[in-house]
């Protein structure tokens, strides 16, 4: 069962009047300070749109009313597809969903437990494990593979992806050139250009750099996504303290500029153009400096940032689930469930990070897959919340039932035991002597048996094989397995 | 030791620009030897500071202001040297390599190098290797500090040490990189004289290189 698209948005750390101030003060900035544009051609677009630019500082400065109403222009609803349409992702309004991250450079061996760099096998593999995972909705590229240039590694990534998940699959590219192949491709297994806008199943992420730059390389990037009409992310990732203030309120002033910013320029160059209000708030350990993906202050801002979204009426790319622990261990298990819990409660629509990765984004681990499913699940189980009506309240059943009787054998209880409870697959709930006969196992090593099961015996849904023969011949170096 | 250089040391402890600024004037006024002041006021308030950060007592903010502070002294008794050099720790050329754009680790590493007295020239990020090589013709520094945080950037120092030994330079620097998905065994790999995981460690290993 995809449990996502769940309603959220109970947890706000803000008030209206709250999200207003941030929202003015964010206007002050693009107003008073603006972007860095280090692309000739966006500064040409924004200076062609009215945008105030300074071309020899590269300064891009605009008024609040050019700010919004381009913003305006920005799909309220962004459909991403899978390849099969029962993987389909409605982003917008409060509906929360969970999926991987990347893009991570060393896997910790499911076999040998030891850390070790990844391969393109790791991105199959993550992806065959996450096609069976109910509570993993999306499939964002994990990891780089070591032995690929970045010549080919854009096609590479994506087709190992693909043809592993038919769930939606997002990633970060590396070249203008591995973008154009990606989308040829993807055309390619859509069944052409119309029918892949109309059914994107891919999509792809381009950075913004914080404080307030748009890098050349990857603002040209950003274009080529966009001109393609292909969903596209644009996220900054702030460091409070290091990359923007220290205070959380004036990091996240700071990141709305620069995640309206990426928005703003999708909508000038293609109006309605699906582009999500991407955001990757983040913090630093003060006595090292040492990046953070796990604090929960990262949790809160992700539930400030998707009422931002919810206020400029935006689907919104978020970040949670992430650990600074180096395994899956009690560390990992309490900073993944603390920031996907506040992310996802607040109606964040597309929380990626939230599967799989250790080490501060820098490592995934094979059952921390598995476990992270368990903590969506849960996490899920929070947003839905408690039904409440006349039939629930049980009013008849309590009478039926009287004091001193037992509701096990009820038929109410029959009819809702499977629906009213998450069921996890992990955690262990018998008594110690039936743990000890079942091996005495702790939650990681279970959850590297269900890992390895389902990477014996889960078969994806296959792309075409004739597609992958015409992909083949177009693309000689495409990897196929 | 006097009080005022006591004082000194103090307030570049609580990283205090202006009054080590006042003291270190109070210090020239009261007649002490200028590299006493530096030595015994400045330097060995920055030595408590570097102990206290390693333990995890204070944080890298903190040290940044006291080294501020330091400097704020230096500059004030520097022109009493009469030409004498300030013992420098060295000269570090540091730069985040082509392709890159990471520069948030690469700067707190020059700015805990500058903190124990390292002289730091930052080039920035995206450097190419002929702009590493023409840094290091023109400033000599001691140690080329090379940082990537990308697998598809970090080969790159493998061809700017190349570059090193090519012009017949590698012998006259020491080379240490970092960042994220560097190791040792990568160090090792591409004849690098060391690596460092993390700012305090840096530091550490340009003392230990250039003693
Ligand atoms: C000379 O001697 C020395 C000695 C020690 C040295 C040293 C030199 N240099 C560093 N050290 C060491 O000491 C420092 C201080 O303790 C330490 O430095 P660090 O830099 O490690 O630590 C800093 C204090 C804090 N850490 C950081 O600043 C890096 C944090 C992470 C999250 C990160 C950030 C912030 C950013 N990123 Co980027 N980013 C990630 C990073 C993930 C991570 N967990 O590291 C990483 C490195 N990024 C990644 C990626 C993929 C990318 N990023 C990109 C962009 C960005 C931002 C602009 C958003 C931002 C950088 C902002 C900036 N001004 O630097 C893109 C590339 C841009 C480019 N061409 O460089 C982009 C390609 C994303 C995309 N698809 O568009 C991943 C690399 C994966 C890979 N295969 O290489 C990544 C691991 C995150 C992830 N899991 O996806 C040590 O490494």
């Amino acid at each position: 069962m995809n449990q996502g698209g769940v309603e959220g948005g109970s947890y706000k750390p803000f008030t209206t009047s709250q999200i207003e101030m941030l929202h003015k003060a964010s206007m002050k900035v693009f107003e008073e300070v603006g972007m860095e544009v280090h692309s000739q051609r966006a500064l040409e677009i924004f200076f062609a749109a009215g945008a105030e630019v300074d071309f020899s500082t590269k300064r891009v400065r605009a008024s609040e009313e050019w700010i919004m109403n381009l913003v305006k222009k920005a799909p309220s609803q962004v459909t991403l597809c899978g390849r099969e349409e029962k993987n389909d992702l409605v982003l917008g309004g409060k509906r929360v969903y969970l999926g991987t991250g990347g893009t991570a450079l060393n896997v910790l061996d499911i076999d040998t437990g030891i850390r070790r760099r990844t391969t393109l096998s790791d991105v199959r593999q993550t992806a065959k494990l996450v096609d069976a995972l109910d509570n993993v909705h999306f499939f964002v590229l994990p990891v780089y593979p070591s032995e690929l240039s970045k010549e080919t590694v854009d096609i590479n990534r994506f087709y190992a992806g693909i043809s592993n998940t038919s769930k939606h699959v997002m990633g970060g590219v590396y070249s203008i050139e591995g973008v154009r192949k990606v989308i040829r491709m993807a055309e390619e297994i859509a069944g052409g250009k119309e029918a892949l806008r109309k059914r994107p199943f891919i999509s792809m992420i381009t950075n913004i750099m914080s404080p307030l730059k748009m890098d050349g390389t990857y603002t040209d990037l950003m274009l080529e996504v966009i001109e393609a009409g292909i969903p596209l992310a644009t996220p900054p990732a702030p460091i409070a303290g290091a990359t923007s203030p220290v205070t959380l309120a004036g990091t996240l002033v700071q990141l709305n500029v620069e995640a309206l910013s990426g928005l703003v320029l999708a909508q000038i160059v293609n109006p309605g153009t699906p582009v999500l209000y991407s955001v990757v708030p983040t913090t630093a350990d003060m006595r090292t400096m040492g990046f953070l993906f796990g604090a929960v202050e990262n949790g809160i801002m992700n539930a400030v940032c998707a009422q931002l979204a919810q206020y400029y009426d935006l689907p919104i790319y978020a970040t949670a689930g992430v650990t600074e622990s180096k395994l899956p261990d009690v560390q990992s298990g309490y900073e993944k469930m603390s920031t996907s819990m506040l992310a996802a409660l607040a109606g964040a629509n597309y929380i990626h990070d939230a599967v799989g990765l250790i080490e501060s984004g820098l490592s995934v681990a094979y059952e921390q897959y598995v476990i992270d499913d368990e903590i969506n699940g849960m996490v899920l189980r929070a947003v839905r919340g408690i039904e409440i009506n006349e039939e629930t309240l049980s009013l008849e059943v309590i009478k039926r039932v009287g004091p001193g009787g037992n509701y096990i054998a009820d038929e109410q209880t029959y009819q809702y035991m499977r629906s009213e409870f998450f069921m996890p697959k992990v955690a262990d709930r018998s008594p110690v002597t039936i743990w000890e006969t079942n091996g005495a196992m702790d939650g990681r090593e279970k959850a590297r048996r269900i890992a390895k099961d389902i990477l014996a015996n889960h078969s994806p849904t296959p792309i075409n094989q004739a597609i992958v023969e015409l992909l083949k011949a177009r693309n000689p170096e495409l990897v196929t397995d | 030791m006097s009080n005022v250089l006591e004082e000194l040391n103090q307030k570049v402890i609580e990283g205090k620009l202006e009054i080590v600024q006042e003291l270190t004037r109070q210090a020239i006024a009261e007649g002490h030897d200028p590299e006493e002041i530096i030595n015994q006021g400045l330097i060995m308030g920055m030595n408590v500071v570097g102990v206290r950060f390693k333990a995890g007592d204070m944080y890298v903010p903190e040290v940044l202001m006291c080294a501020r502070a330091m400097s704020g002294g230096m500059e004030i008794v520097k022109p009493l040297l009469m030409g004498k050099e300030i013992v420098s720790a060295g000269k570090v050329l540091i730069g985040t390599v082509k392709g890159d754009l990471h520069d948030i680790g690469k700067n707190l590493v020059a700015m805990l190098l500058e903190s124990v007295g390292f002289n730091v020239i930052n080039l920035g990020t995206d450097i190419t290797t002929e702009q590493f090589i023409q840094a290091i013709k023109e400033h000599k520094p001691d140690v080329l500090g090379l940082s990537a945080l990308l697998t598809t950037t970090m080969l790159g120092m493998k061809d700017i040490i190349d570059q090193l030994v090519e012009e017949g330079m590698r012998d006259e620097i020491k080379v240490i990189i970092g960042g994220a998905p560097i190791s040792q065994e990568f160090s090792d790999e591409i004849g690098a004289d060391g690596f460092a995981p993390d700012g305090a460690s840096a530091t550490e290993l340009c003392q230990k290189l250039l003693a």
